[in-house]
């Protein structure tokens, strides 16, 4: 090749387009062409930390014929409107269409494809409420409307056996994202953990430590209709504490304003206020107001 | 180049040599925010082994036809791509591992010794020479970071590749966790000590002071 016409301008323009072309093509086969198996990987990683959340262990999960099969026969997915508490798969449809994007047809895709961080992050009306600040404890910014919760059936598939909601807040240096699970009585916590952190490993990273999170279970969430369940500095005492993480005090109280935020009036205490009712006349659960409204 | 380096040169000499962390200081930021566990290492290591690799080869095939007031953004176009794809292939084939790895798989692409390499190399060199240079640089960086990561992983977290070899004190064992390894600036002080062994052995390595 001769070292005169490379400097030129028209090969200059011709190596750069034929370069730009080449790499883009290359670029984007391999995002399509793996898609749908990068796809498969995250939907799988949620399913099966909703599935170790309410305590299943790999074994059982390969016992129950692996993470897709044991969800799709245990869980029941739903999509609630926070604000009341009431199921809204419909409204979620309408109001994420209007937001600029298709959720599928039937209602399957809409409660598989609805994602409710995507809702928050886009700040639309239709689908997300600005929170005011003061107000922020989950540190999220924009509160989506609607969201996921899972019910996880009996072995029979006809009673309820626990409630899984979706929480997020922020620690250190991440936004923390991970699932809680709760007794229907709403008031003990069956497990919490994260599918999705950056804090500092071995210290806010301990937020994944096995047994750091078995110390959530069997805790208590509610004192009267405040939440009061606290991650304190080093060691907790009774049924609302839970160990500090050493090192890590900013993302201990990220976890807990996190639980605060979401276990509150703006999170799911509209549900399970609207659950609790369903059950009343059966059963004597304390039902839970809805902050502020009782002075 | 009128000397054809031999293949074993081109490939073992940036491991202790001329290695691109602990002579050339290069790829350092890399090197502090993913030796915190081995599996990360290594996974980081043939990552960027595989993108200096390619993206040399690469520069090294068109050369002769990179116009020099482009070069730069020639190059890094080759090195995104490849990062791009290597990010892809990752969350694609190794999801749990692509997760702990998050922003560093893309920051790949800053890393100064694969730029270095491209430039410094590649520019004046043929594809194979430019391909098994990638490589050493690659592993010798990896080197770097899997001895970094084997001290910080087994000190501060009792384990290698997840398998716990010293029981922790708070897990009702006898080895009490050295904190200072699991943050960042205890890499600077193992990589400080792994200069100063290599440079025992090479002592022209030593800088005039």
């Amino acid at each position: 090749m001769q070292a005169e016409n490379r400097d030129s301008l028209a090969n200059t323009f011709i190596v750069a387009t034929v370069l730009c072309l080449v790499c883009s093509f290359l670029v984007s086969a391999a995002a399509l062409g793996l898609k749908e198996r990068q796809n498969r990987n995250v939907t799988l990683d949620r399913k099966s930390n909703l599935l170790q959340v309410v305590g299943f262990t790999p074994e059982q999960i390969a016992e129950g014929g692996g993470i897709e099969e044991l969800f799709e026969k245990r869980f029941e997915v739903k999509i609630i409107d926070l604000e009341t508490g009431k199921e809204a798969v419909e409204q979620v449809d309408e109001a994420v269409s209007a937001a600029g994007k298709d959720l599928g047809d039937d209602i399957a895709d809409v409660l598989a494809n609805y994602d409710q961080v995507w809702a928050s992050k886009s700040k639309k009306e239709p689908v997300a409420d600005e929170i005011p600040s003061g107000e922020d404890l989950a540190g999220i910014k924009y509160r989506e409307k609607y969201s996921h919760v899972y019910v996880m059936k009996d072995d029979d598939g006809k009673k309820v056996s626990k409630y899984v909601f979706p929480v997020r807040g922020k620690g250190l240096w991440s936004m923390m994202k991970g699932y809680l699970a709760v007794e229907p009585d709403f008031q003990t916590i069956a497990g919490l953990t994260f599918y999705e952190q950056a804090e500092t490993p071995g210290l806010g990273g301990e937020v994944m430590n096995p047994s750091w999170k078995a110390k959530w279970k069997e805790k208590k969430i509610y004192k009267g209709d405040e939440v009061a369940i606290k991650v304190v500095k080093g060691t907790g005492s009774g049924e609302y504490q839970v160990d500090g993480l050493s090192g890590a005090t900013i993302t201990s109280n990220g976890v807990s304003s996190m639980l605060e935020y979401w276990l509150g009036p703006e999170g799911f205490m509209p549900f399970i206020n609207s659950q609790n009712s369903k059950t009343k006349t059966t059963s004597n659960l304390p039902s839970l107001k809805k902050g502020g409204s009782n002075g | 180049m009128a000397k054809q380096a031999s293949a074993s040169s081109l490939i073992f000499d940036p491991v202790f040599k001329n290695n691109p962390i602990a002579l050339q200081i290069l790829g350092i930021c890399s090197a502090l925010a993913v030796t915190t566990k081995l599996s990360t290492s290594v996974t980081m290591s043939i990552a960027v082994i595989l993108v200096t690799a390619f993206s040399s080869a690469g520069v090294a095939l068109i050369r002769d036809r990179i116009p020099s007031s482009i070069r730069i953004i020639v190059q890094m176009t080759i090195i995104a791509s490849l990062v791009i794809l290597v990010d892809q292939v990752l969350k694609a084939f190794a999801f749990s591992l692509s997760k702990e790895l998050s922003v560093f798989v893309g920051l790949i692409i800053t890393n100064c010794i694969v730029m270095g390499r491209a430039e410094g190399f590649a520019m004046q060199n043929t594809v194979r020479d430019s391909f098994l240079d990638g490589i050493g640089n690659g592993l010798g960086y990896g080197f770097i970071l899997i001895v970094v990561g084997f001290f910080r992983e087994l000190f501060g977290s009792g384990k290698l590749f997840g398998i716990e070899l010293l029981k922790l004190q708070s897990e009702g064992g006898w080895y009490e966790p050295n904190g200072l390894l699991l943050l960042s600036p205890s890499a600077f002080f193992i990589i400080g000590m792994a200069i100063w062994v290599i440079r025992t052995f090479y002592p022209d390595q030593v800088e005039e002071a």
